[in-house]
């Protein structure tokens, strides 16, 4: 072979394993959906959400008390973690526009984002379980809103520094308070981007699973107290799917069904606005 | 003064993805060993028209040749063309400077390693020959493990045409090589052209037609994807043939 | 930001409260700590700093714990699924960026990101189902086949391969940071300027070449950070692993041994210490870990910054 024919062969694997890498990542994709889409299907069914847990072992029952403990954990975040992540970003992006402040937080909170959620869970253990004596929901809650503030805070930064500073200059000149040029001028040219950061959030919490594990627990009874243990969609997989019983892990399929197209679907929604926003 | 010829073009449309027009049945001859320079206003087609010459249009899909440019007797432009090998033998220097993430010797030695060049000794020699040619050898000798970004602009873009030239090329296409670069630059640029076309044929697009009137022996003034006039260079400054190139050249548009 | 002579009190009040809110990242991260360190001090008061990070001891009978063979795990398992990712996450962002018709782009980056976002649970639940079988019958005793009696690297293949153990679970996890690599890799090339490109290609490289030669040396700042990102990520990664890697507190020396991670350990037995000793060496296991995690973290946070100074000059 040539030089030139060696070069060649050799770009032509290596562009050839690239392309190969491209459809592994899809095939996994492919895999693991279509896994979750065939088992969770054929175990849908309208009593899983109708029904509260049978005793272990008896076949039938459902899972209403943890889809309801669930969306309650979940909006209980939210309505938690996305005010605070808000408004903190808000300061970043105008108070502290610029400062050195502004930028450690805004590090400290891309670090944030990423540490283990589980750590998370211990730390509310230890302020929110052990003092009060017993597992709640609210302990849940809290553990998930604090995996929410960075993102939504980053996101909110990010979005409020997209509006064009005239734009503030011209609210400015009639006269406004920065706080009536920021709720009514920035906070609207930036709605958008900051929903998407929201929903991109709710769908960040919506499927952990380790800071629920000593925060809310479980709960096999239904229950709307946020004060008591409440049952979660995901810390139910786990306990269903690494138990003994055939009928649990298809209630766990079902139950994963469920969650990953809730959160596909808001990550693909969210997905949608920016490039329909943004581009 | 008309000498061997390079590079012929014949009858050469160029249409961008999308089908826009950008090139329109262009006539015209690159001769052996002289500048051959490219004018005409924004987006008349004169860079498009270089990027035809290595066939850099190809990196972006949907882009389409029509035509003939004859190259040492054969279509460049044809399917078969062994894109690698062109580029190798026709050099391009763009407006910018664009070294490599690399020191100042690999930059030079990356071509020449591509084509099989693997002795240190041989690489040293060619590496330092290039430098000689491009005139800035004296400033980087004594740095030639240092990164290419350490350099000024002037001098990365003479590093960038030392190192098109080490792989020996039979044609080198300078597109606006000064636009970005300081007046003493400019006219060292200048200088290395006159003396590089004895073994090279260059042609060169440019935006300043007295670098045109200084450096080529031949010009062909473009308008809108179309070729004007093509002639030597003094006669297109002084007595050109079409109204329109008069008009450009005597700065009434454009 | 505009400075008025007299300010309006309602302004005063607003930036107040939205700067709380700023400085509840801060609270939140020395609270953490401060808190992992008071619930740990009566581990960290019996078992010292080495001693307790040397010790190989898990044993809450007789109240001996050391983080050794939890940080072995951790360690094990995401090194090993850094090897299997990154190749193939640098190849994606490769195809995405150079090979790839226009036309497959977007539907290639969904699905990258649509793998980004599919909870930890999901495929943890998918290991223990689906691949941990795949991995026993198949997988695993093909790569003993091969491997278990090649000298050296063949300690890494001994054993019955059950599925459950670090192995699989590495395939999990390098399931799950692919995604991470694999964006930030491709946004680092697609930030190297094309006229650089053109000019590798312009003295007649090939494809590969450019990439090899230019693309990736340009953006490597960029690259390592995705890399560094995602091993922080994965340290810390709990529901993926716990189906799959049992919980071993073992050093292990093969692929095919059951094992534990930190955060396996931690979710497994958080709630049955039984003793105030045992509870505290698992917050002193979750201090260990935020620690790690942490820096590694930051350390990604640099690089990337640097990156990102580096491409806006």
């Amino acid at each position: 072979m040539t030089r030139e024919q060696i070069r060649k062969t050799e770009g032509f694997i290596a562009l050839t394993l690239s392309t190969l890498a491209a459809f592994m990542g899809l095939f996994w994709l492919v895999f693991i959906l279509g896994d979750v889409l065939v088992h969770g299907i054929k175990a849908l069914k309208l009593s899983l959400f109708l029904n509260d847990p049978a005793p272990p072992g008896v076949e039938g029952g459902g899972l209403r008390n943890a889809f309801v403990g669930q969306l309650l954990i979940t909006v209980c975040a939210t309505l938690i973690g996305v005010p605070v992540g808000v408004l903190g970003g808000t300061f970043l992006a105008e108070y502290a526009r610029g400062r050195g402040i502004a930028r450690i937080i805004s590090i400290l909170s891309d670090i944030m984002v990423s540490v283990p959620s589980i750590v998370i869970g211990t730390f509310i253990y230890a302020v929110l379980v052990r003092p009060i004596g017993h597992f709640s929901g609210w302990a849940g809650a809290v553990a998930l809103s604090i995996i929410m503030i960075p993102v939504v805070l980053r996101t909110t930064e990010d979005m409020l520094s997209l509006v064009p500073w005239t734009l503030r200059e011209a609210a400015f000149a009639l006269g406004a308070p920065y706080y009536k040029v920021i709720t009514q001028v920035v906070y609207r040219g930036a709605a958008t981007g900051i929903l998407t950061g929201i929903l991109l959030s709710i769908a960040r919490v919506a499927g952990e699973t380790a800071p629920l594990l000593f925060t809310s627990f479980n709960n096999s009874f239904f229950s709307l107290d946020m004060k008591q243990p409440v049952a979660s969609l995901t810390v139910t997989i786990f306990q269903y799917a690494m138990g003994p019983y055939d009928n649990w892990h298809a209630q766990a399929w079902a139950a994963a069904f469920v969650i990953t197209v809730f959160i596909l679907l808001l990550t693909i929604t969210g997905r949608l606005i920016i490039r329909w926003r943004y581009k | 003064m008309a000498g061997k010829i390079e590079l012929e073009v014949k009858g050469l449309d160029f249409y961008y993805a999308g089908d826009v027009h950008a090139l329109k049945k262009i006539n015209l001859t690159v001769y052996k060993n002289a500048v051959t320079s490219l004018i005409g206003p924004s987006g008349c087609g004169k860079t498009t028209l270089l990027r035809c010459f290595n066939r850099m249009h190809d990196l972006y899909p949907g882009n389409r040749y029509q035509g003939e440019v004859i190259f040492q007797g054969d279509n460049i432009l044809s399917g078969g063309t062994d894109l690698i090998n062109l580029r190798s033998r026709i050099g391009m220097v763009f407006q910018k400077p664009t070294p490599f993430p690399m020191s100042i010797f690999d930059n030079i030695a990356y071509g020449l390693k591509l084509k099989g060049v693997r002795k240190r000794a041989d690489l040293s020699e060619r590496v330092e020959k290039a430098l000689v040619h491009s005139a800035l050898w004296d400033e980087v000798k004594d740095k030639l493990n240092a990164s290419a970004y350490a350099l000024s602009g002037g001098q990365q873009q003479r590093l960038v045409i030392a190192r098109a030239l080490a792989v020996n090329p039979e044609v080198l296409l300078f597109d606006e090589p000064t636009s970005a670069l300081d007046p003493i630059s400019t006219a060292k640029i200048e200088e290395l052209a006159a003396v590089l076309k004895k073994e090279v044929t260059i042609v060169i697009v440019t935006h300043n037609m007295q670098q045109a009137a200084r450096i080529s022996d031949w010009t062909g003034f473009l308008m809108l994807g179309e070729l004007i006039e093509f002639d030597k260079t003094d006669r297109i400054f002084t007595a050109p043939s079409e109204k329109l190139t008069e008009d450009y050249v005597t700065g009434r548009f454009g | 930001m505009p400075r008025t002579a007299k300010k309006n009190p309602v302004d005063n009040i607003f930036s107040l409260v939205t700067a709380a809110a700023s400085f509840s990242v801060i609270i939140l991260i020395i609270g953490i700590l401060y808190v992992l360190l008071s619930e740990s001090s009566l581990a960290i008061g019996k078992f010292g700093i080495w001693k307790f990070l040397s010790s190989t001891d898990w044993d809450p009978v007789k109240e001996s714990f050391g983080a050794l063979t939890n940080v072995y795990g951790t360690a094990f398992t995401t090194l090993l699924s850094l090897v299997i990712a990154i190749p193939v996450a640098i190849g994606i962002a490769i195809f995405v960026t150079e090979i790839s018709p226009n036309f497959l782009k977007g539907p290639i980056g969904a699905a990258i990101e649509l793998l980004a976002a599919i909870p930890s649970i999901i495929y943890g639940m998918w290991g223990l189902f689906t691949l941990s079988p795949i991995m026993s019958n198949h997988i695993e005793p093909f790569l003993k086949k091969i491997f278990g009696s090649v000298p050296l690297v063949g300690i890494l293949f001994q054993g019955t391969p059950m599925g459950i153990d670090i192995l699989t679970a590495s395939v999990i996890l390098s399931i799950m940071i692919i995604p991470f690599t694999a964006s930030i890799s491709r946004d680092s090339f697609n930030l190297t300027p094309s006229v650089v490109k053109e000019s590798a290609y312009a003295i007649g490289a090939t494809k590969w070449e450019v990439v090899k030669n230019v693309v990736i040396p340009y953006s490597k700042l960029g690259v390592f950070g995705g890399i560094v990102l995602s091993l922080g990520r994965a340290l810390g990664e709990t529901m993926a692993v716990a189906f799959v890697l049992g919980n071993n507190h073992r050093i292990t020396t093969s692929l095919f041994d059951a094992a534990a991670t930190i955060t396996v350990t931690l979710a497994n037995e958080f709630t049955e210490a039984d003793t105030d000793i045992y509870l505290s060496s698992l917050f002193y296991l979750a201090l260990v870990l935020f620690v790690m995690s942490f820096i590694t973290l930051a350390i990604a946070k640099f690089f990337l910054l640097r990156a990102e100074k580096k491409y806006s000059r």
